[in-house]
């Protein structure tokens, strides 16, 4: 295979009043590891979907091997050898891992055959690059790492040249990122360019050969990484020193319990007990599908309860068939707010008084609501801070901070969390953090569901870890290590079985 | 594609655009289909026009042929509001013309006014008892209301076809299978000597009523809420399922009500075929107009308009009123495409596909 | 006893002959949805594919140039669906219902032409089945092998499972969505023309009476499988079969009650079929439908 030589050239790109990608230039070469770096929203990923044909330059072209190309879809970025690993994989669910190979194989022949008959091809295939794993299996049903060997060997079967991943080890325990890590390195060694978008410098330090960082568009810097410092990386992609993280609050010993659950059992979750105490900050860690987010679901009145009781400051909160309610002792803070938390064609001012709907008066005054709406708006400095704007228009922080101002309101004693920082760029995040230690320095009992495990370690007091939907540990985060957690949340300590389902 | 974004570049501009646009759409389709059936376009348009308005005989008519689709349309629009898909408004028309007639045959002697509560009230509930089970398979399985309804349609028009040809049958009619006559006590009063009735002022009424409710309230706004996110019932106390059952039964009610007034003041008697179409057109009315009351209002008149001319084409111009229905039709296919297209630009389609 | 056989005899033939209208309808509106869109036009296509069968039947005096035009008429129509749900993204239940009003109006105005004509139609081969039956039965190891075991019925599905993705998988969903929906055109035309052609051998206006609507919900009961769409077409057949046989043994039973039979049967299954696919989330249901089903 002759090693590949993908050019962009000053490559732009608009969405409406946005400009995602701003003459961006950058050489990506057979035979190496390029890391991709930025923050959220600093253009890595469309610059990539440009590269790929998903979305159309404004200005700008693209060269392979020195000759001119133009991608109107994917199918053209394709056929010139490249590929691409979605973050939000590409793998269709419902379809076995025989018929997402089959569909984006080329030379896929007309009559498939009914399953098991003909191993064919695709099954060798498959055998080479994801061994063990049963071609008939439904993959929506097999664990997130399985998954993203499969995605990396249908990109692999149309004969890509360049590879490019998006976050490929965001959704993966230390362990899986380390084969990874070895399979990418693999890749370069046989000669294939390899592009690897993170924001991550342990993924820089584990396979990467060069670096490039981009910022609000733009690509501010490029080295080798064995001459780009972490700190010099940080620095190219926030603009400015990074400024030290803010501190875990000192937590006074034998607080009384605030948030408790006992024996719960709801949807994948399966007999969960908990005490979160005040002043308190415990962190959910787990693997993505091993029911942390059901847990979140559950306790912030999302998911109904199949068994068991959560209590908070001995009142019950949620039991089951017991219909949800809103409480303002407690500040829920779902996954995804987008879809579980906002309105997002009302106002800001009504998003921010759902949880005082059913007690408003029964002629609405909307001048009212957006009066009321003036403060948390300004507290959580939410923008722009317009109350009669559609909350559905904001940013992915700006929402965020939308929530938790509403959910702040009633002066909460306990906090569920569920990603609160995801897709925050670093600002929002240091903003979202902050308002949590700050909670908890008062008082507040908060359980946080997090997908960074060095910065659970850094900030909580202890960090429980689920798997399969159970909690198989608790432990201080003062004294853990990520490998420790890490361990536990792939379940090795419990079933050796790296391709179990995550049911 | 440049000009017409400059036009569209204020709302109001916007909005007058796509109205040309879909009367230019429109136009084109219909002149395609007269040209095809024989007849010169300009001719028929003005002829449309003549039958719809040119009289007040025709704006009468046309105000006659409005009613029950804009009480249809505002069955559909108010569980719209709550996003469900109600194809169900013919079915509850028929149920609410069956108990609206059963209160006359159940009580035929009864004092004008408290006859004329009984039949009116009969066809609300009648239509509201319609949706009940619908409503309650979609909050409580959940089934899926657009099939459940569009189902019971056929089963109510039957349901109506059995009795006027059994036991409710009036054995004066002769060959005609119908239910006895309403007398003019439990009949609403009609304006002067036009067929216009009261049954339109109470639609108006209504209509007004419920935007009232819709806008201003927090009923109104709850369902705005738990419409744009039904998740938000965890966030605001405010469960969805007693919401859909309520939301179908008004629904049912004002599709009752066309029912009866249908049966009542038009037809003055219980027969089968009475919906004429009235459900889905007041269907695609209220959608059209984005579940919003008062533009409802005025493309149910505007359908009406139509339909009623339909009527009078065919006695001015030999053409079959079938073809109005094709008219109408074509009406429908021009708005949503123009609608769709507007949508599509402005970057807000549904996206799927 | 005489009457119970009177009941009984034939029974299974006059099922098929119920159902196979139905069939034809149920097949294409599974591929429909398949690709990811929901017709309720395909009543108004049933209807002039009926109008166009009967009419070139007539005219003709052959029932299979008959079915060919009943095929063509509905793929026309259908392609109003196509453009208004896929060129401009319109909402999908008003542009079936929008199709569905503009091919009764059709139907209706060039039906009046059609009172009056008479057709013969085929003679049925041994056993009752009919060329038309013959067609149907051939058609659902057809669309069930095709979809299920072919390169482009396992695109096809891709399509109507996820647009996006089976875009990055180098497929082109719009393709396949028009492709649906004009193969649900061709085949509700076809079933419309084998209800008018070859079943009741009469024109009236409207008179598939919600066939197309039922088989809408049918496709549902059928797990969006071909292969289970015989089955469901079979029960709608059946029901029909017994309320035309009860009316005509005199049943106490008013004729015009019995008629709802089919309709509350097909409801009844298409009930405890929801119920049962809550219990399983999506429960096959193509995910690009799902979301439209579950808002």
């Amino acid at each position: 295979m002759a090693p590949v030589e993908l050019r962009l050239n000053g490559l732009c790109k608009r969405f409406r009043d946005v400009v995602a990608v701003h003459d961006a230039s950058l050489v990506i070469r057979g035979g190496e590891v390029l890391a991709l770096l930025g923050e959220n929203g600093a253009g890595k990923s469309t610059l990539m979907r440009l590269a790929y044909g998903m979305v159309r330059p404004d200005a700008g072209h693209i060269e392979i091997d020195a000759r001119r190309v133009r991608f109107d879809a994917p199918r053209d970025a394709v056929a010139a050898g490249i590929g691409m690993v979605f973050q939000q994989f590409s793998l269709i669910d419902t379809l076995s891992v025989r018929e997402n190979l089959a569909l984006a194989w080329p030379r896929a022949p007309w009559w498939l055959g009914r399953d098991a008959r003909r191993p064919g091809a695709l099954d060798a295939h498959l055998a080479r690059l994801v061994p063990g794993v049963d071609p008939r299996a439904r993959t929506g049903d097999l664990a997130v790492g399985v998954r993203q060997q499969i995605e990396i060997a249908k990109v692999l079967l149309r004969e890509a040249r360049c590879v490019i991943l998006d976050e490929p080890t965001a959704v993966l325990t230390p362990a899986e990122a380390g084969a990874l890590h070895a399979r990418v390195r693999a890749l370069a060694r046989d000669g294939f360019a390899v592009v690897l978008i993170t924001h991550k410098t342990a993924d820089v330090r584990a396979c990467a050969d060069r670096v490039a960082v981009m910022r609000a568009g733009r690509v501010v810097g490029e080295a080798p990484a064995a001459d780009a410092a972490d700190a010099r990386i940080v620095e190219w992609m926030v603009g400015v020193a990074p400024a030290p993280a803010a501190a875990r609050p000192a937590r006074a010993a034998d607080t009384p319990v605030r948030l408790s659950v006992r024996g719960l059992c709801a949807g994948p979750v399966r007999d969960v007990a908990l005490d979160v105490h005040a002043g308190e900050i415990v962190a959910v860690a787990g693997v993505s599908g091993s029911g942390q987010v059901a847990l979140a679901e559950a306790l912030t009145g999302l998911r109904p309860l199949d068994a068991g009781q959560v209590t908070l400051d001995g009142q019950a909160l949620r039991a089951p068939g017991r219909p949800a309610r809103p409480v303002a002792a407690l500040a829920a803070i779902p996954a995804d707010p987008r879809r579980t938390a906002i309105a997002p064609s009302r106002s800001l001012a009504v998003n921010l008084a759902l949880k005082r709907l059913a007690v408003q008066p029964w002629r609405v005054r909307r001048a009212a609501l957006e009066e009321q709406a003036r403060a948390p708006i300004a507290r959580f400095d939410v923008r722009p801070p317009d109350p009669r704007r559609p909350a559905g228009t904001l940013s992915g922080g700006n929402l965020q901070k939308l929530v938790i101002a509403r959910e702040l309101q009633g002066d909460p004693t306990a906090v569920v969390a569920c990603y609160p920082t995801m897709g925050l760029d670093v600002v929002a995040t240091a903003q979202v953090r902050d308002a949590m230690l700050t909670l908890a320095a008062n008082g507040c009992a908060v359980l946080w569901f997090g997908e960074d495990l060095d910065d659970l370690l850094a900030h909580a007091h202890r960090i429980v870890v689920m798997f399969d939907g159970r909690l198989v540990a608790d432990l201080d985060a003062h004294t853990a290590t990520p490998q420790q957690v890490g361990v536990w949340m792939s379940g090795h300590a419990i079933a050796p079985d790296p391709l179990r389902q995550a049911a | 594609m440049t000009t017409v974004a400059a036009l569209a570049a204020t709302p109001l501009r916007a909005a007058f655009v796509r109205a040309a646009a879909a009367i230019g759409v429109f136009a084109a389709l219909a002149s395609l289909f007269f040209v095809s059936i024989g007849q010169p376009p300009a001719t028929m348009f003005v002829e449309i026009a003549r039958a719809a308005a040119g009289s007040g005989y025709a704006v009468g008519e046309s105000l006659v042929r409005a009613t029950p689709i804009m009480l249809c349309a505002l069955a559909t629009l108010v569980p719209a509001r709550l996003g469900l898909v109600s194809v169900g408004a013919d079915g509850q028309l028929y149920a609410g013309a069956i108990v609206g007639t059963g209160a006359l045959l159940a009580w035929p002697l009864a004092p004008g006014p408290v006859l004329l509560s009984a039949v009116l009230v009969g066809g609300a509930i009648g239509g509201a008892l319609w949706a009940l089970g619908p409503a309650l398979l979609r909050a409580f399985v959940p089934v899926h209301e657009t099939i459940s309804t569009l189902m019971l349609n056929w089963v109510a028009a039957m349901l109506v076809t059995w009795l006027v040809h059994g036991a409710w049958r009036n054995p004066a009619s002769q060959g005609w299978p119908a239910s006895i006559e309403f007398p003019d006590t439990a009949r609403l009063p009609v304006l002067g000597d036009s067929r216009v009735h009261a049954g339109l002022a109470l639609a108006l009424v209504l209509a007004v009523v419920l935007h009232a409710v819709l806008t201003r309230t927090r009923s109104g706004l709850v369902l705005d809420v738990l419409r744009d996110n039904p998740r938000l019932q965890a966030v605001t106390g405010c469960a969805v399922a007693p919401r859909i059952v309520a939301t179908m039964l008004v629904g049912g009610a004002f599709a009752g009500l066309a029912g009866i007034v249908e049966t009542s003041v038009v037809q003055g008697r219980l027969q089968s075929d009475l919906a004429n179409g009235a459900g889905l057109a007041g269907f695609l009315v209220a959608w059209l107009a984005g579940n919003r009351v008062p533009q409802t209002v005025a493309l149910a008149l505007l359908v009406g308009a139509v339909l009623a001319a339909g009527d009078g084409l065919q006695i001015a111009t030999a053409v079959p009123s079938s073809a109005t229905l094709v008219v109408q039709g074509l009406m429908f296919v021009a708005l949503l495409a123009v609608g769709g297209a507007s949508a599509r630009w402005r970057g807000v389609g549904h996206g799927r596909g | 006893m005489a009457a119970a056989d009177a009941l009984l005899t034939g029974l299974p033939v006059s099922t098929l002959r119920g159902a196979t209208p139905l069939l034809f309808v149920l097949l294409g509106e599974c591929l429909t949805q398949r690709a990811g869109r929901i017709n309720l036009g395909v009543e108004g296509q049933m209807l002039v594919g009926a109008a166009a069968g009967y009419g070139v039947t007539a005219l003709s005096g052959s029932p299979a140039l008959g079915l060919a035009a009943g095929a063509a008429a509905g793929a026309l129509l259908s392609t109003v669906f196509a453009v208004l749900t896929v060129a401009v993204d319109a909402d999908p239940f008003a542009s079936g219902l929008a199709v569905w009003m503009l091919g009764f109006g059709v139907s209706a105005f060039a039906g009046t032409a059609l009172v009056g004509l008479r057709i013969d139609g085929w003679m049925p081969w041994a056993g009752g089945i009919t060329p038309t039956i013959a067609l149907a039965l051939a058609l659902v190891p057809v669309c069930g092998f095709g979809l299920l075991h072919t390169r482009t019925g396992l695109r096809w599905r891709a399509v109507g499972e996820s647009p996006e993705h089976a875009r990055a998988a180098g497929v082109t969903p719009w393709h396949y969505i028009v492709a649906g929906v004009l193969v649900g055109g061709v085949l509700s035309g076809l079933g419309g023309a084998a209800l008018s052609v070859d079943y009741t051998r009469t024109w009236a206006e409207g008179m598939t009476a919600g066939r197309g609507l039922v088989a809408v919900g049918l496709v549902i009961v059928a797990r969006w499988n071909p292969w289970l769409a015989l089955p469901a077409a079979l029960l709608f057949g059946l029901a029909e079969a017994l309320s035309l046989r009860l009316q005509a043994a005199d049943s106490a039973v008013s004729a015009h009650l019995l008629h709802t039979l089919p309709y509350l049967a097909s409801l009844g299954v298409f009930a405890i079929t929801c119920a049962r696919l809550r219990r399983r989330p999506g429960g096959g249901a193509p995910a690009a439908l799902g979301a439209l089903l579950a808002r």
